[in-house]
């Protein structure tokens, strides 16, 4: 019984982090209608963003989030601006298409820059956890689950409060009409962009600090926010923690129950079969 | 078609045919690689440019044809060809049990499907007692290039004679009709879940004919070389950067970028992975019909063939 609660609090844990990962996608796919499968390579590139701040300039992880975030804001807003929305009217293969040959380039650029050793962000508190009853709470685990929270409910507020949030919400609605507001697209198309990839950023800092990152954890990492993404549903930024926390609770029950290799096998599956069952979600409208 | 047309590919085929008379061990290695490829961007063609379902899962069929070849010679001590059946029979299985639910879905929503069934195949076999689990399978090895390259240009052959079949054919028709409007095409009575599921099934046969043919020339498999899902990546870019939905396109994408990815690789290794993503970025942007239409369309528009593709898809 106490390893089963021990189960349930890491794949919570886990499941915080990977609703942070799935944000990202989810609000570019809902408001741009592009599936960014290099998502997952920037989460990588946010990771070691992290992991170069903390080694060379010892700024601990979670205080370098916002620097991490910022940079990656700005390497999105770029991309958007001066190369998606170039396609962005183009048929949906296309799109998905030249995600992916970012996701490859962004993968070799990392193997030769980075080289492709795997790399921890470790820093001294690492290794302390907090007791709680006879479940341990890993202290990373703990922070990082804290700060994904907490980046997943300020979007939701500061897609419902803000200006940018509500413009954001308009396009995803309607462009035309958003337009003859006074919306202006591609700078708006780039902020979406620009703030998904801040987020991804932001994952790929808390992914360092609790597991390891290397250049080729892109693909399954984009699989997974995918996967995410339709569990939760694209209407509602709260509905990625739904996802994300089942997701790491079955992948964590699997791993103790059949066996490490069959925890992809599980997720993927739960993909599948959301998908075939109920294309829109499970918390998502049913058309 | 014309004749002077029919006497040309008759001449590259012969030219095809002959390389391991002329050229150097290397170049038939490297033959055999790039034919293989070509099949797999063929296969992709029928499902992917043909019925305009892009699957990113055909490496599952690659793999199970590998697998169904490997089983056979080293478990059960059949024959290489009975081996072939094998891996066909179940790509097809796969095909039909999968295709039919998964089939359902349009779009993005297709793509990742088959994209999370290909990763979840590696996870499968490699618990698979009669698949070797993580060891993998030895096959017995047999050393002879000339003959597995012929055995890849002859697949490569009927697969395209298939297509070109396909492109006059009741049933192409009806694939090319989901491919533009898929309620339309069930409105004026095409089967539709009978055709996408046979145009699935048949992508997987040639690709699993590939992966067989790879297979028992490599003699060695694993889960993860056989599942290995930047094959997805490598036959789609080159079905697209070709032409997809042409007879000739894949095989000219899949022949061209084997050439310059095996050259780069030779110069600068480790910048040939980085080539594919700049080429498939820079072909969605400027040619996202391939290189058929833009060799086509070159002649009459000149350079403003590339400003007018962005015109068309900017925002």
């Amino acid at each position: 019984m106490d390893l089963l609660a021990q189960i349930l609090v890491n794949g919570t844990l886990q499941g915080g982090l990977y609703a942070v990962m799935a944000l990202g996608l989810a609000l570019v796919w809902g408001v741009l209608n592009i599936v960014n499968l290099a998502h997952g390579a920037f989460i990588m590139l946010g990771g070691y963003a992290s992991w170069y701040l903390y080694t060379y300039a010892h700024i601990d992880p979670f205080l370098g989030l916002p620097l991490t975030a910022a940079v990656m804001f700005g390497l999105g807003y770029g991309l958007q601006r001066g190369l998606l929305n170039l396609v962005i009217r183009a048929p949906m293969f296309n799109t998905l298409l030249i995600t992916f040959g970012l996701e490859v380039v962004l993968t070799y650029l990392a193997q030769l820059v980075f080289s492709a050793d795997f790399r921890t962000i470790n820093p001294p508190y690492a290794g302390n956890s907090l007791a709680w009853g006879p479940v341990v709470l890993p202290l990373a685990r703990l922070a990082a689950f804290g700060v994904a929270i907490v980046l997943t409910v300020g979007m939701w507020l500061f897609l419902l409060h803000t200006r940018l949030g509500r413009a954001i919400r308009a396009t995803a609605q309607n462009l035309v009409a958003a337009r003859l507001y006074g919306v202006e697209p591609r700078h708006l198309y780039a902020m979406t962009f620009g703030l998904g990839i801040a987020l991804a950023g932001a994952a790929g800092t808390l992914y360092g600090t609790v597991s390891q990152i290397n250049p080729y954890i892109g693909a399954s990492l984009t699989a997974k926010s995918f996967a995410i993404s339709i569990i939760g549903g694209l209407e509602n930024p709260l509905g990625v923690i739904v996802g994300g926390l089942f997701l790491g609770i079955v992948e964590s029950l699997t791993t103790l129950y059949i066996g490490q290799t069959f925890a992809d096998v599980a997720s993927f599956g739960i993909l599948v079969l959301v998908l075939i069952v109920r294309p829109s979600g499970l918390l998502g409208k049913t058309t | 078609m014309k004749a002077w047309q029919i006497g040309m590919v008759l001449a590259a085929l012969l030219l095809l045919a002959g390389v391991p008379w002329y050229g150097s061990d290397v170049l038939v290695q490297f033959g055999i690689n790039a034919l293989l490829l070509a099949v797999l961007a063929q296969g992709w063609n029928i499902i992917g440019g043909y019925t305009g379902y892009a699957s990113f899962g055909n490496s599952v069929f690659y793999g199970l044809g590998a697998y169904g070849v490997a089983i056979a010679m080293v478990q059960w001590q059949l024959p290489f060809g009975v081996g072939m059946v094998f891996g066909v029979v179940l790509a097809v299985v796969f095909a039909v049990l999968l295709g039919i639910p998964v089939l359902r879905l349009k779009g993005h929503y297709f793509a990742i499907a088959t994209l999370a069934l290909s990763q979840v195949m590696t996870a499968i076999v490699s618990n698979v007692g009669l698949a070797g689990q993580n060891i993998g399978l030895v096959l017995p090895p047999l050393n002879n290039d000339p003959l597995f390259y012929e055995l890849s240009l002859g697949l490569l052959t009927v697969a395209t004679l298939t297509i070109w079949g396909l492109t006059r054919s009741r049933f192409g028709f009806g694939l090319i009709a989901i491919r533009e409007n898929e309620e339309g095409a069930a409105v004026m009575g095409v089967n539709t879940t009978l055709y996408k599921v046979l145009a699935f099934a048949l992508s997987g046969v040639f690709s699993a004919l590939a992966g067989g043919i790879h297979a028992y020339w490599i003699t060695f498999l694993d889960p993860d070389s056989a599942f290995d899902i930047s094959l997805n990546v490598k036959m789609i870019i080159m079905a697209v950067f070709g032409g997809p939905g042409t007879v000739l396109g894949p095989i000219v994408g899949a022949l061209s970028l084997s050439a310059i990815s095996e050259f780069l690789s030779s110069e600068v290794t480790s910048i040939a992975g980085l080539f594919f993503g700049l080429v498939i970025v820079a072909a969605v942007v400027l040619m996202p019909r391939g290189l058929a239409d833009m060799i086509r369309r070159l002649r009459k528009t000149g350079w403003r063939y590339f400003s007018e593709n962005i015109r068309a898809h900017r925002l």
